[in-house]
């Protein structure tokens, strides 16, 4: 299945595939201050593809805490679509489907994760083992 | 009956942009199903102009307009974060977004459903809520 969405003003989009169906995804509620302004919902398939195509100069990498990952923020509209981290050179990261406007996903409760007691190692070692190998196209 | 105000503060994630509004002890919000807010994820409480204050990051704020161009979505340019607004509904005042205020879950804010998606049927409801009455000292 693909999932595709964008950002309120279309400048970046995305594209997730996975061979989850929508009632098996996780959608996770990030209990963290950046996410609680936000009211991200987010989702991730490790055996999945996320793509994020936008043109170039169209995306804030925004860093905040531990500067771990980078928040997609759309320098036009100011949506939130999702963050990324650099794992040992590959990419993987989670789509903020309330952001990109999946409604299937977006209408589903999410789950609170409160990942604050995490270690920097514990963390990236669950994004590698959760979030999504993702490719990012900024041209 | 004088309703009593209390001046409460929030900002963006980054803390560019600070802001403060009056807000009665019952802060009434509304969460709206329209394409903007759906993605944003803002939770409206709408204020008049006087129980409104920018206290710091003008400068950091983007504005982005849409459709009519009579709202002024605004976000700060560093975070992203849409921590207030000027909407259509009520452009004489201003939306503030309660998941940006400081101690949000210490504050009794009551969220309602707001049926954005059909706002020409639905907005005059909130006009309301904007009028500068009762006058606030500050």
């Amino acid at each position: 299945m693909i999932f595709q969405g964008a950002c309120h003003c279309g400048a970046i989009k995305v594209s997730f595939q996975t061979d989850l169906a929508a009632d098996d995804i996780q959608v996770r509620q990030c209990q963290c201050d950046f996410c609680r302004r936000r009211g991200g919902k987010t989702v991730s398939d490790p055996d999945g593809r996320l793509e994020v195509r936008c043109p170039s100069g169209a995306v804030n990498h925004y860093r905040f805490g531990t500067g771990s990952a980078d928040f997609l923020l759309c320098n036009t509209c100011g949506s939130f679509i999702g963050a990324t981290m650099d794992i040992d050179g590959e990419l993987f990261g989670v789509l903020n489907v309330v952001g990109a406007d999946i409604a299937p996903l977006a209408n589903r409760p999410g789950q609170p994760m409160d990942y604050s007691a995490e270690s920097l190692a514990d963390r990236a070692g669950r994004r590698r083992r959760v979030w999504t190998p993702t490719t990012l196209v900024e041209a | 009956m004088t309703e009593a105000f209390t001046w409460r503060a929030g900002g963006c994630h980054c803390g560019a942009v600070r802001f403060e509004a009056a807000l009665p002890e019952v802060v009434e919000a509304q969460s709206c199903n329209c394409s903007m807010c759906a993605k944003v994820g803002f939770v409206h409480v709408i204020t008049p102009e006087s129980r409104f204050r920018l206290l710091q990051g003008g400068e950091a704020l983007t504005t982005y307009v849409f459709n009519t161009g009579t709202a002024k979505h605004l976000f700060c340019s560093a975070c992203g974060v849409k921590s207030f607004y000027r909407p259509r509904s009520n452009p004489d005042g201003w939306s503030v977004n309660a998941r940006c205020l400081d101690d949000a879950e210490s504050l009794d804010i009551r969220i309602e459903a707001f049926d954005g998606r059909n706002w020409e049927a639905n907005a005059a409801a909130l006009a309301h809520l904007s009028r500068d009455e009762p006058e606030v000292q500050s």
